[in-house]
């Protein structure tokens, strides 16, 4: 059966996202067989980065969560060429885009059970290694059942003041919901931040090991999330940290 | 020590992943928790019993807590898997 990874953080704009979608590719560019759902149903984005926008008639979760199409119809394959060649593959189940459909989810609300039940189907039926969960910031009942169903949950904060807070929210409910394995991400690190300062003050606040500490970059910002920056930008800092976070976590608890 | 859940104050109605997360003690949480993903066989849940309840499927307190359960549809035998039902 597939790992879940879920990815989360108590405020928005932290980087999910894009970690999703990046650390996605380099599970894939180890040969690893990836779904990336976002379950960010009131603000989606994800497809973005894998340059993908869902076509008339092309599927979403949305579909499936409110409607009756099979949750394989609703993953698309975005594997790009050279993860192709790593033999990994990448399918993406966005969320729909289009304000009609975000408004009806949110009017009439769906079984959250459904998308439990769908994400294993799913696993079964593409024969995944890893199924990444990209989650609406805060806690609502998506995120709840995202992290209390994920293998690992990585909680992703930057270094400031109310995400320090909000975070030790988060880890809080994770740890009331027995996550198996829960590691921190800071992002969006400020090159005059001291690194070993922000790791003892992580480490004091929460008692969570650390899985990445990520720079903020001026690359990313520019890049946009017009794409995967450990495709694009392969030996930037922030796409190496990232390679290194996959290989952590396949190392230790994926 | 064995757990100690008063039945009668457990909500009824429908099972949120906020109810869940509210429930005492962690045990319970625990046992529903188990009951999402792809649910439980009978041999785990009979495992999982043994470990938190002290008790097995056929222990009267753990059957009185599998019937609570049940009753508000929360957790429940579907076919040869133990599940949580939410919503
Ligand atoms: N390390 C970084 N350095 C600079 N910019 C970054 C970095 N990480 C992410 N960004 C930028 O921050 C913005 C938010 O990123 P992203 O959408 O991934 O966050 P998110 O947590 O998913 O947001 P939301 O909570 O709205 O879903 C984007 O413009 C992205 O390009
Ligand atoms: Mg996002």
């Amino acid at each position: 059966m597939a790992h879940i990874l879920a990815i989360h953080s108590f405020r928005g704009g932290t980087g999910k996202s894009n970690l999703t979608a990046n650390l996605a590719a380099a599970f894939a560019l180890k040969g690893k067989r990836v779904a990336v759902i976002d379950t960010d149903l009131a603000s989606p984005g994800i497809h973005v980065l894998f340059g993908f926008t869902p076509a008339a008639g092309q599927f979403t979760l949305n579909d499936h969560l409110q409607a009756d199409a099979s949750i394989e119809q609703c993953a698309h394959d975005v594997t790009p060429r050279s993860v192709q060649q790593a033999h990994g593959q990448i399918w993406l189940v966005p969320a729909a885009m289009d304000g009609d459909r975000i408004a009806r989810l949110l009017r009439e609300g769906y079984e959250v059970e459904k998308l439990n039940d769908a994400l294993f189907t799913l696993s079964e039926k593409l024969k995944l290694d890893l199924v990444l969960i990209d989650t609406h910031p805060g806690i609502n009942e998506e995120t709840l059942l995202s992290t209390a169903i994920a293998d690992c949950l990585l909680m992703v904060m930057r270094p400031d003041s109310q995400d320090y807070l909000g975070t030790a929210v988060a880890i809080e409910v994770a740890q009331r919901l027995d996550v198996p394995a829960i590691r921190m991400v800071v992002n969006k690190l400020p090159e005059l931040f001291d690194p070993q300062q922000v790791r003892e003050r992580v480490a004091s606040s929460y008692g969570v090991p650390i899985g990445a500490l990520l720079p903020l970059s001026d690359d990313l910002l520019t890049l946009a999330s017009g794409g995967l920056a450990v495709l694009m930008h392969p030996d930037h800092p922030w796409s190496e940290q990232v390679r290194g976070l996959a290989s952590h976590l396949l190392e230790t608890v994926l | 020590m064995v757990p100690t859940v008063d039945l009668d104050s457990l909500p009824m109605g429908p099972l949120s992943m906020a109810g869940l997360l509210a429930l005492e003690p962690a045990e319970l949480r625990r046992l529903l928790k188990s009951g999402l993903r792809r649910g439980l066989s009978s041999d785990d849940l009979q495992a999982l019993l043994e470990q938190d309840w002290q008790g097995g499927l056929d222990t009267p307190p753990v059957q009185a807590l599998l019937a609570a359960l049940q009753q508000r549809g929360w957790f429940r035998r579907d076919g040869d898997r133990w599940k949580t039902h939410l919503g």
